[in-house]
């Protein structure tokens, strides 16, 4: 009896190597089934939406390419990829240049790992609030009557309040680089952990100033960092609507804002020509990052 | 060029950095305690109290400022949560269990599961509008927005479970296994408790995922209103301390969750070091 439990035990390993056998088949399929039915399906039918016909307050499902030709032909449609392509680029950067220099501190120069820990869990916090909540935190900042704009008077360093703090372009890009950097600075520090201390010793016992450690060994080391951070932060801001509704008083608008406004009023075909924009460049955004590093090589 | 001079002008700057990270919230929680309903959101201070708490609450006299529709949002966002924080956890930990034998076309699979949580809730709230208005089903919070809060933590509890196992000893399964006990009760008595520091962490991912989505939310979920879409609805509106004050008390709501988490962790790694004892004994 035991004999045959175990030439069953090695068949069955026998077919896990070939194919999901009955068990983890069953195991797999409410999963599978899920993401299915509620992920792939309705994207797909995002896209074939997004060549129905539009009328004024209904789609039918005639194939036509005029909702494409109307969003490539239309200023309002070209404005919004453009805005969402700069902002995006802009954010991006921001993210890094404000993140990384916090990410080195932590991850290379702070040797206790407790305070490690406490610097990264504080990093981590505010996620505790409301997404929206942190978003409408920024307006009694930056308003024109705002913490920021009050403190620079009582300093003296203007006389007047900067009224292009609030509802503008940049306080968008202020409110999406203090969300969105923590997802920067969290896959760098953890790349710059990993880092030998021995390889650093080693090039300054050779003589070599910060700089150069910093250019030829450090900075390499943490790129796949860099770039996780950067998917991290590309999907998520490439998808926003909220901080340019919240904060841009309308003078933003994003393929997301573009998206919203558009179901608002029930032109679902123009809406899901903008999602099917806004999945084509996420695509592109995230397998052109995935180029620059073989992340399973490094991870 | 002298390391202790950039490792002190990196700490000043993570400091500053953090200034950066806390000073809107900071901010905010000062300002809920503006006096009202006359006190708007800004400084100065005009006389400190607790009246836009009171607000929330329905606690003051009727003022020119409605209240925050926030009583019934408040219910369905936690109901909700809760069915995500279910569901999303039983779909974690089963096709995490699965990842546990290599099998072809594994990659596919995780990439599925995987791509939830990449794909931005606007995207698949989109899509899910348009399945439910082309087949005729009504949209609901606890319908076609619950599916879509699911697509989006399965893949938290999913990633968790997984390196939960991925440093699990399974010679204690096949030891209960060879002891001739059933499979079902081996998951209850050896897997289960060796594993629920991890699923305790997938629920917490899922609750607090799922209580603060609204993207996904906002298309698929039709007519009623849940807590963040109800924030959301004063974005377009003139804001008052009022939710500010909300703000405050939703982390602190946050705070309290994590505890719970906390004591929960604790107990069972306490237990854990309480078995290996009685072990070695």
């Amino acid at each position: 009896m035991t004999m045959t439990a175990v030439t069953e035990e090695i068949k069955t390993e026998k077919a896990a190597a070939n194919g999901p056998s009955g068990k983890t088949l069953w195991l797999l399929a409410p999963g599978v089934l899920w993401m299915l039915l509620f992920l792939v399906l309705p994207l797909a039918m995002m896209l074939y939406v997004s060549f129905w016909t539009q009328t004024t307050f209904k789609i039918e499902p005639t194939l036509t390419l005029k909702s494409w030709i109307t969003f490539f032909t239309s200023d309002t449609y070209l404005g919004a990829l453009w805005t969402t392509v700069r902002i995006w680029l802009i954010v991006l950067a921001a993210t890094v240049v404000v993140g990384y220099p916090a990410a080195l501190f932590v991850g290379l120069f702070v040797k206790n790992k407790t305070l490690q820990t406490v610097l990264l869990v504080l990093c981590v916090i505010p996620f505790w609030t409301s997404f929206l909540i942190r978003v409408l935190a920024w307006r009694p900042m930056l308003g024109k009557e705002g913490a920021i704009n009050m403190i620079l008077m009582k300093i003296g360093i203007i006389s007047q309040p900067i009224e292009v703090l609030l509802f503008s372009e940049l306080s968008v890009i202020i409110g999406m680089t203090q969300i969105y950097c923590v997802f920067m600075v969290g896959p760098i520090a953890f790349m710059l952990g990993r880092i030998d201390p021995s390889i650093i010793e080693a090039a300054k016992d050779l003589g070599a100033g910060f700089w150069r450690i910093f250019r030829t060994i450090i900075l390499p080391l943490s790129m796949p960092g860099v770039v996780v951070g950067a998917i991290f932060v590309s999907v998520m801001v490439l998808g926003e609507f909220a901080t340019s509704a919240a904060l841009s008083g309308r003078k933003v608008n994003l393929l997301g804002n573009i998206i919203v406004t558009q179901v608002g009023s029930l032109k679902w075909a123009f809406a899901a020509v903008a999602g099917v924009v806004l999945t084509i460049l996420m695509g592109a955004v995230v397998a052109a990052l995935l180029r620059v590093v073989d992340l399973r090589k490094e991870l | 060029m002298n390391a202790s001079g950039i490792k002190f002008g990196l700490g000043v700057y993570t400091t500053l950095f953090l200034v950066f990270l806390y000073g809107p919230l900071v901010v905010l929680a000062i300002l809920s305690f503006q006096t009202g309903p006359e006190g708007g959101p800004q400084f100065p201070i005009i006389e400190w109290s607790t009246y836009w708490y009171k607000h929330l609450f329905g606690l003051t006299p009727p003022s020119r400022i409605a209240p925050l529709p926030i009583d019934q949002g408040l219910g369905r966002s936690m109901l909700l949560a809760m069915m995500t924080m279910v569901v999303s956890t039983i779909l974690g930990v089963t096709a995490a269990q699965a990842f546990r034998r290599k099998f072809t076309g594994s990659g596919v699979v995780f990439y599925l599961i995987v791509l939830g949580m990449m794909v931005p809730g606007v995207l698949v709230g989109l899509g899910m509008a348009l399945v439910a208005n082309t087949l005729g089903i009504e949209r609901h919070w606890w319908g076609t927005a619950f599916v879509l809060h699911v697509v989006y933590t399965f893949p938290f509890a999913f990633l968790v479970m997984l390196a939960i196992f991925n440093r699990f000893d399974s010679s204690v399964e096949e030891a209960s296994w060879s002891l001739g006990v059933s499979p079902a009760r081996t998951f209850r008595k050896v897997t289960f408790p060796l594993i629920f520091p991890g699923v305790l962490s997938a629920m917490l991912f899922a609750f607090t995922l799922s209580y603060d989505e609204f993207s996904r939310t906002l298309f698929a979920s039709g007519r009623d209103l849940t807590l963040p879409l109800a924030i959301y609805g004063t974005f377009s509106v003139e804001v008052h301390p009022n939710v500010f004050a909300f703000g405050v008390l939703t982390t602190l709501f946050s705070f309290a969750l994590l505890s719970v988490y906390a004591v929960l962790m604790g107990l069972s790694v306490r237990r854990a070091k309480r078995i290996a004892v009685q072990e070695e004994a």
